[in-house]
């Protein structure tokens, strides 16, 4: 058993396994456990770069949204 | 196999016992800033309306400052006590301290909260229909202001409670580096040092005196500036918690390991340097500041983007890491092996999801052209509605699910209540936020209770003004009642018998803390770089100000959403003294 509350630096044999207490019970265990070196996140590259995708694909909608149908507002 | 362990309550019973008592206020506010926001989406609509719109900014007033100051902070405290005490492994130096700070915020809430919903009753004659922003010529009330104070005083120990507690863990483990989550509350107290200068001058040394008949007048856009000063840091003292839930909680809900602490120590650095130098964009309209002032506010805001986009990748990998280990394969395949009947993950993970929608309209808001085009529009609720709304009060409610059992040693009463409950919200913000935004780029006004004048047609580009008028209400409806769902869950929880074996540890980071510079624990080094640009973007400005309108204003009358016209201010406190007492 651990002693308390471990900071979040240390003690990662306790994390292994330990379901969270807010999941279903039969939630299942992860399957292995993947390093620094073995995780390569693509996925998350994948994802960021549909973001970017997207926020560009508004601004050109931003464009005929508001420009098009508006007069041009100057600063200054 | 899961290892049995203590509870945060089991080890630290007092403790655990003021972040209940912190969560009880955070929750009462969210409870009473529901169901003002529903009457306002109602009645905005046109939909059902039951209160005079002479009332609607007495409820617009209440929804703001009980949500956005009191359900946040509140949850912020007792969120970070947990996090300091769980990661310093330590109690606070004086547990006394720490019991008077909460009572200070609390009274301070009270005060304000009660001094707010006094405008329903007119035959009292005190009011603070102010709103959340408070502008002057608009008065409250001094109870408002006073209760603003205490509450601040109260953050302000709560701060220095935090500091005193981590320099005596610094005392016996001088070589260690700081955890993670300490520094989290640390570098946020330091951020809200530098942001609350603003709105303490602001109210101690003007509108307080102001209202209690001290001095006649005070410089509108002098105040309206300080405020500012504050009111764009303040969104990022909502925004850390959560970001703390993301970054220490969300990676083990996942199923794997935080992917970089250093890239989490970073990103809260740049809160801190970057944070305060900007609140001039939201002044964009405002006349009486020079263009170039604007422009650099804007440079700066868009260097935000940095954090939040840093802290995208951060947290998305750290989940990507999760499913990895559960077997996920694929570009995005992944996605569906995550934990998604865990209503903490999955409540996590859409809140996230609807702050990338809000960091799109944010970019909107902060580009100075492009701002003319929404400014005062309905658009601007829609965004923060996704922010505030939902990227903090959605990660805040999910946490409660996983924190709540640690505090009270007993189970949720309801897991797919739960679940149902944060995608309720995910689906009422989406319709809510999505026909404000809409509205707003049609030009329908913010704050007010009558957004179409008799004779006035909006010019809609497709659809029409009611549709959007009906997913409003739809979307009100829905937060509502997910947020009465979130509050019967966790009253219901209490009737649960008391288990063991709640207990639950946070997995290392799989970059650790020794991966980063040392100087990133340097808080001196930030606090006085953060002060620095401050004094670089406000100086000048703040000058031109006072020389222009004079340090309390060229005249002019208070508008009167206040007693103050009625009898003299200070024999009002003296009265409502004499009636406590």
């Amino acid at each position: 058993m651990s002693r308390g509350v471990p900071a979040v630096e240390d003690e990662e044999e306790v994390a292994e396994g330990e379901q969270s207490v807010s999941a279903p019970v039969t939630q299942e265990e992860p399957e292995r456990k993947l390093t620094h070196e073995e995780f390569d996140p693509k996925g998350t590259l994948a994802l960021i770069l549909t973001y970017f995708a997207v926020l560009a694909v508004m601004w050109v909608f931003m464009y005929f949204v508001e420009f098009l149908g508006n007069d041009l507002i100057v600063v200054g | 196999m899961s290892v049995e362990q203590e509870t945060f309550v089991d080890r630290y019973p007092q403790e655990a016992e003021l972040v209940r008592r912190a969560f009880l206020v955070a929750f009462t506010a969210l409870g009473l800033g529901a169901l003002f926001g529903i009457i306002q989406a109602l009645h905005r609509t046109n939909v059902l309306r039951f209160i005079p719109s002479t009332d609607y900014y007495t409820v617009l007033t209440a929804h703001g400052v009980l949500m956005v100051i009191v359900f946040t902070i509140f949850y912020l405290v007792g969120l970070y006590q947990w996090a300091i005490t769980r990661s310093l492994d330590r109690s606070p130096t004086n547990i006394n301290f720490t019991r008077a700070w909460l009572t200070l915020m609390t009274v301070g809430s009270a005060l304000t909260g009660i001094t707010i919903l006094l405008g329903f009753v007119d035959q009292v004659g005190i009011s603070a229909d102010v709103l959340f922003t408070f502008y002057a010529p608009l008065q409250a009330h001094p109870l408002f202001y006073t209760g603003l104070v205490v509450f601040i005083i109260g953050t302000w120990l709560a701060g220095v409670d935090w500091f005193r507690t981590w320099l005596h863990w610094k005392q016996d483990n001088p070589d260690e580096r700081i955890p993670l989550q300490t520094f989290m509350v640390l570098t946020s107290m330091i951020m809200w040092y530098v942001a609350t200068i603003g709105v303490a001058v602001a109210t101690l040394f003007f509108l307080l005196p102001w209202s209690l008949g001290f001095i006649e007048t005070v410089n509108p856009l002098l105040t309206r500036t300080l405020f500012w000063f504050f009111g764009h840091p303040v969104v990022y003292f909502w925004l850390l918690p959560a970001y703390m839930l993301w970054y220490t909680v969300l990676p083990k809900l996942a199923g794997g390991r935080l992917f970089s602490d250093p890239l989490a120590r970073v990103v809260f650095v740049l809160f801190v340097l970057l944070s305060t130098p900007v609140g001039i964009h939201h002044q964009y309209v405002d006349p009486g500041i020079a263009e170039g002032f604007k422009f650099i506010a804007m440079t700066n805001t868009m260097f935000l983007l940095l954090p939040s986009l840093l802290t995208a990748f951060t947290v998305v990998a750290s989940m990507e890491h999760g499913a990895r280990q559960r077997g996920g394969e694929g570009l995005f395949g992944w996605l569906t092996v995550l934990p998604w009947r865990d209503p903490a993950f999955t409540g996590m993970a859409l809140a996230g999801l609807m702050f990338a929608a809000g960091g799109f309209s944010g970019m909107i808001n902060a580009g100075m052209n492009i701002n003319y085009l929404i400014h005062n529009t309905i658009w601007v609720p829609g965004h923060f509605h996704l922010t505030v709304g939902t990227a903090v009060a959605l990660t805040f409610m999910a946490g409660t699910y996983w924190l709540w059992p640690q505090l009270t040693n007993r189970r949720i009463y309801s897991r797919p209540i739960g679940l149902l409950q944060v995608v309720m919200w995910f689906g009422g913000m989406a319709l809510m936020s999505n026909s404000m935004h809409v509205a707003g780029l049609y030009g329908v006004p913010r704050r007010t209770a009558e957004p179409e004048y008799a004779g006035f047609d909006f010019n809609t580009a497709f659809g029409s003004i009611s549709e959007l008028n009906i997913q409003l209400a739809v979307g009100g409806t829905l937060l509502f009642v997910s947020t009465l769902l979130f509050l019967g869950n966790l009253g219901l929880s209490m009737g649960n018998p008391k288990v063991e074996g709640l207990g639950q540890s946070l997995p290392e980071p799989l970059s650790g803390a020794s991966d980063s510079p040392r100087v990133l624990d340097n808080m001196k080094l930030w606090a006085g770089i953060a002060l620095l640009l401050v004094a670089l973007a406000y100086v000048l400005p703040l000058g031109a100000i006072i020389q222009n309108g004079g340090l309390f204003g060229m005249g002019g009358d208070a508008y009167p959403v206040s007693v103050l016209g009625a009898f003299d201010g200070l024999d009002a406190v003296r009265e409502l003294l004499g009636v406590v007492r």
